[in-house]
């Protein structure tokens, strides 16, 4: 097992409930601590999985501050309970605003982070150069392509400075070779601060297995209306996490397994 | 080409079908030319162009005060009640609002604004009850309080359909000002103009200046669309490059 220890609790999620005209989502229990590697700044990437319909968008609002539960709550740091806003969040879309540049749509971003005063357009030009988009500065969303979309909305996330990013189906709509782009960008971003924490909210489980380190499963139980989580997989026990290639091995391929059978 | 034909299609069933009563379109074409050297065309359309742009202006200034503030509840009913008010026909609140208004020149233009703003309205409500719901999503992710997502989505998002609506609503304006300049002559305009030629059965030059109220409009359709474009390049984009 990789060396490691884990600290303190970043993220809380207490009895979370939620009920529209049925319940939706029911005593949702978990927490994400903070992870320590000796010589990284390693961050956490956590993915929620569940069958499509099952309520994982529900929980992804409710996670990002955009919607209220019916019960319980949602803290981060020191017991603050979550409000639109601490969080970033990556839509499934990638959504911009279509009327802004990316330089201007980043610059937006940058201007919330009181962290970057000062420095926003030497850090946006820093960004872009990282992130292979210094030539797109002055485009508007509609004239680039998915995946240069789904980077200028990490790069907006990341500019506006929360530890927590969310992502929702980051993965869905992406070919082969933009997938491996996708997973090398979130990886590189998990690896750019010891708190940042990614919470990836998707239904392809071998892709976002493959670049966590805990995963939890949303699921329904017999006789009980509503989802919850039914199982964690701590991905770093099982010698799983920060893996390159781990799709390959013989025990990924069998907690892949579990995990369906979990579904 | 298609078009080409249709025109000439239309022209011929013209030239074929007119009798007595009807010009030619050979009469109405040199009534045309002849109405185009004239001063008089130019001083009427100038007239009329004033006072369709300063209406459009007064009614646009209104609709985005109205359009803004219908985020609130207050405000809401008030944009609806305008809204509805598209049903009210002018010719029956002429006499209230010549007590309301000083001169000519004031009632036409009050005319103008009260006939304009309901359908400018109408349309400006509807862009802003289709704005995509990810789109106040991204503003409170990013911290946004409410007066910033009504300046960011609203107000600058929206900036280009208001210049959509100006040019779409504009055919409504330029119906109306032939109706309210009637109703005070001594200032001139096409209105009026095309109320003496019909007073005198002059039927060829009213399809000639027909032609010119037609041909205004579609100039003015081609600019308000062309200075949307370049005020807000976004607006021509459609379709994403390949990565």
């Amino acid at each position: 097992m990789t060396k490691h220890t884990k600290g303190e609790v970043v993220l809380q999620v207490t009895n979370v409930a939620l009920t529209y005209d049925r319940p939706i989502l029911r005593d949702i229990n978990f927490c994400i601590k903070n992870i320590v590697r000796p010589g990284l700044s390693q961050g956490q990437v956590v993915t929620l999985i569940g069958r499509s319909g099952i309520g994982k968008t529900q929980l992804f609002k409710i996670l990002s501050g955009l919607q209220s539960p019916t019960a319980g709550q949602v803290t981060i740091h020191n017991n603050k309970p979550v409000k639109a806003g601490d969080m970033g969040v990556i839509f499934q879309n990638y959504y911009l605003f279509e009327w802004r540049t990316v330089y201007q749509s980043l610059l937006l971003a940058a201007k919330k982070n009181k962290a970057l005063f000062g420095m926003e357009k030497q850090t946006i030009e820093q960004y872009a150069e990282q992130f292979h988009l210094t030539g797109h500065l002055q485009l508007y969303p509609k004239q680039l392509s998915g995946g240069q979309r789904q980077r200028v909305s990490i790069m907006q996330q990341l500019l506006k400075g929360s530890d927590f990013i969310l992502l929702d189906e980051p993965f869905s709509g992406l070919d082969v070779c933009m997938l491996d782009k996708a997973v090398e960008l979130l990886l590189q971003v998990s690896l750019s601060d010891e708190l940042k924490t990614l919470i990836i909210v998707s239904h392809d489980i071998e892709t976002s297995v493959a670049i966590s380190d805990t995963v939890f499963i949303l699921g329904n139980e017999p006789d009980k209306a509503g989802a919850t989580i039914k199982k964690e997989i701590d991905l770093i026990e099982r010698d799983l996490a920060w893996q390159k290639d781990i799709k390959q091995e013989k025990r990924f391929l069998e907690t892949i397994s579990e995990i369906k059978n979990e579904l | 080409m298609m078009v080409a034909v249709q025109v000439v299609i239309t022209l011929l069933l013209w030239q074929v079908f007119s009798d007595g009563l009807i010009p030619k379109p050979g009469k109405v074409a040199e009534a045309f030319m002849h109405l185009l050297g004239s001063k008089l065309l130019l001083d009427n359309i100038l007239v009329s162009l004033l006072l369709t742009l300063k209406a459009m202006l007064y009614s646009i200034l209104i609709t985005l005060l109205f359009a803004y503030l219908s985020v609130l509840p207050f405000f809401k009913s008030i944009a609806q009640f305008i809204v509805k008010c598209r049903y009210l026909t002018l010719t029956g609140l002429i006499f209230i609002f010549t007590l309301l208004t000083k001169d000519g020149s004031q009632l036409k233009l009050s005319l103008l604004v009260f006939g304009i703003v309901p359908f400018f309205v109408t349309s400006f409500l509807s862009v802003i009850v289709n704005i995509n719901p990810q789109e106040y999503d991204l503003c409170k992710t990013l911290g946004y309080n409410h007066w910033q997502t009504l300046y960011e989505v609203i107000i600058i998002g929206k900036a280009d359909q208001v210049f959509e609506i100006l040019r779409q609503n504009f055919a409504i304006s330029w119906l109306m000002i032939t109706m309210v300049e009637g109703l005070s002559m001594s200032e001139g305009g096409i209105g009026t103009l095309l109320i003496k030629y019909n007073k005198y059965n002059d039927l060829t030059n009213v399809l000639a200046l027909q032609l010119v109220i037609f041909m205004i409009g579609l100039c003015f359709d081609y600019l308000l669309g062309t200075i949307r474009h370049w005020l807000f390049p976004y607006s021509k984009l459609k379709t994403a490059k390949a990565s």
